[in-house]
């Protein structure tokens, strides 16, 4: 693994900030790591969502919603934000790292902003150790 | 071309209130309780006014004194007029904000036309309110007002004369002239009320009061014009003199000085066809046909999650009786649905979907967006 970028996937509400023009393939056109999931809404992301993206090989999994306070669709974002604390349910399931999920809360013109903290995050992945796939209830299945 | 604008004009709102963030920090933001901020304004015109109710007096001979004597004599009296008089104002700026910020964040139609038609009613009243509650305080811009709206309103066609009528309440002014705009005053008041049901209708949980701190700052900004700008009457009404001129208020009386510099019936109509255009402005943009949040019956437990997290009370729980073990049932309204799938995220059994944005699709998708090999993009 030493050298190859860390595969990072965003579940990104379509109305925080605005990745249309920054987009190409479902990849960020300045960082190829990236991969983008466009949603309707924050408050549309299931929990399940995030463990498939993990399960399916990303190392880290971010969820960006509007800021907390102004959601389009009046409380998604905070519903979004108690479920990545495990304030509400559902609840993210236990085995997951934590360590490997962010949540962002940001304006549709903070793209600048954005990319700071995804490549702090892209920074905390590399200084975690390897994934262990091991823990995954759902390898143990296969 | 018109949406282009509309988006622009979003980012600038948006990147004004990242910059008011600075200012309030998150939490106290007023432009994320834009509506609550109204509705504070609107109890402290509430209290106050009926504070000064208990000492006003709807006659010609006694409403100035009894106004003054609430100004000069009465403990605090000064203090609460006026901030019966700068809620006012501050209701309109605020209830205007409300109105720009839901317009360019584009809040405004779809599932939110009651709120917007409900909203222009709102400000219909407050007016009316506002125009009325000047008439109670009877000095010489109370008289001109009530003879130039009395004048204005008989220049209407078919309806005009008897809406005069019963505005100025009987043919010339008299005690009953006053009794009519107490009545209007506080009646429309009430009328409000109703109108603020209607406006948060199909809205669950709505923000209607401030935190603390805001609170407390909104009500500085008012007390303290109150005390260091006291409000005063002008001179007393009198009934055979016409005065000349008057202080206008621009937030309640603008339509005065456009009474006195042209034909009262333009003006009536370039009032009418802002209402038409205020009332049309939900439906000027068209979308795409509606697909609300449908229930899958195999997969719903009836675990409520869903109807909790709607935030448009779309989603009711009702009893089900074809599945043995769970006992009730999601259902979706259609109308209400802003198919934002908030209903989606709260579901763990993959029982509610938006047609459109299929939940199974996207997870599905997960795994090929990640799939491709890193650098193709």
């Amino acid at each position: 693994m030493a050298g190859k970028k860390k595969k990072i996937l965003g579940i990104v509400c379509e109305r925080s900030v605005d990745l249309k023009k920054h987009i190409k393939n479902n990849k960020l056109k300045d960082k190829d790591n990236v991969s983008i999931l466009e949603m309707v809404c924050s408050g549309m992301i299931q929990p399940i969502m995030i463990e498939e993206g993990l399960k399916a090989g990303a190392d880290g999994v971010f969820v960006m919603g509007c800021q907390i306070g102004d959601c389009h669709f009046r409380e998604g974002n905070r519903w979004c934000q108690d479920r990545l604390l495990g304030l509400r349910p559902p609840n993210i399931k236990k085995a997951i790292d934590r360590n490997r999920l962010r949540g962002y809360w940001l304006a549709k013109c903070d793209y600048k902003k954005f990319i700071e903290k995804v490549n702090k995050f892209e920074e905390d992945l590399n200084n975690l150790p390897e994934k262990e796939t091991v823990k995954e209830p759902a390898k143990a299945g296969a | 071309m018109y949406k282009k604008i509309l988006d622009q004009l979003q980012i600038l709102t948006i990147s004004f209130e990242k910059w008011t963030n600075k200012v309030f920090s998150q939490q106290y933001n007023p432009f994320y309780y834009h509506g609550a901020v109204p509705n504070l304004f609107m109890w402290t015109l509430f209290v106050t006014g009926l504070l000064l109710f208990a000492y006003y007096q709807p006659t010609l001979d006694s409403a100035y004194i009894s106004v003054n004597y609430i100004s000069n004599k009465l403990p605090f009296g000064n203090i609460v007029r006026g901030m019966h008089r700068y809620a006012a104002d501050a209701m309109m700026i605020a209830v205007l904000l409300h109105a720009l910020r839901v317009y360019f964040t584009d809040r405004y139609r779809k599932y939110r036309w009651i709120a917007w038609y409900s909203g222009v009613a709102l400000i219909g009243c407050m007016l009316v309110i506002g125009i009325t509650g000047y008439i109670l305080v009877w000095d010489e811009r109370s008289y001109m007002i009530v003879l130039m709206m009395a004048d204005a309103l008989k220049q209407i066609p078919a309806i005009g004369p008897p809406l005069a009528e019963f505005f100025v309440n009987g043919e010339m002014i008299t005690h009953y002239t006053l009794a009519m705009s107490f009545f209007l005053h506080v009646g429309i008041s009430f009328l409000l009320l109703y109108l603020l049901w209607l406006h948060y209708l199909r809205i669950s949980r709505p923000v209607t009061d401030v935190p603390l701190g805001l609170g407390l700052l909104l009500m500085a900004s008012i007390i303290i014009p109150a005390a260091v700008i006291p409000v005063s009457s002008g001179k007393p009404a009198v009934l055979i003199q016409v005065p000349a001129e008057f202080p206008t208020d621009w937030f309640y009386l603008w339509l005065f000085p456009m009474f006195s510099s042209m034909p009262a019936m333009i003006v009536w109509t370039v009032l009418f066809i802002i209402t038409t255009i205020l009332l049309a402005v939900p439906f000027l943009i068209i979308d795409e046909p509606k697909s609300p949040a449908q229930v899958l019956l195999d997969n719903c437990v009836g675990c409520t999650l869903c109807a909790k997290d709607c935030p448009y009370e779309a989603i009711y729980m009702v009893p089900r009786t074809d599945h043995p073990k769970f006992k009730q049932l999601a259902i979706v309204i259609d109308a209400r649905c802003a198919e934002c799938g908030l209903c989606v995220g709260a579901c763990a059994f993959k029982a509610i979907d938006l047609p459109q944005k299929h939940s199974k699709e996207i997870i599905a998708k997960i795994g090929d967006v990640l799939k491709e090999p890193v650098g193709v993009g």
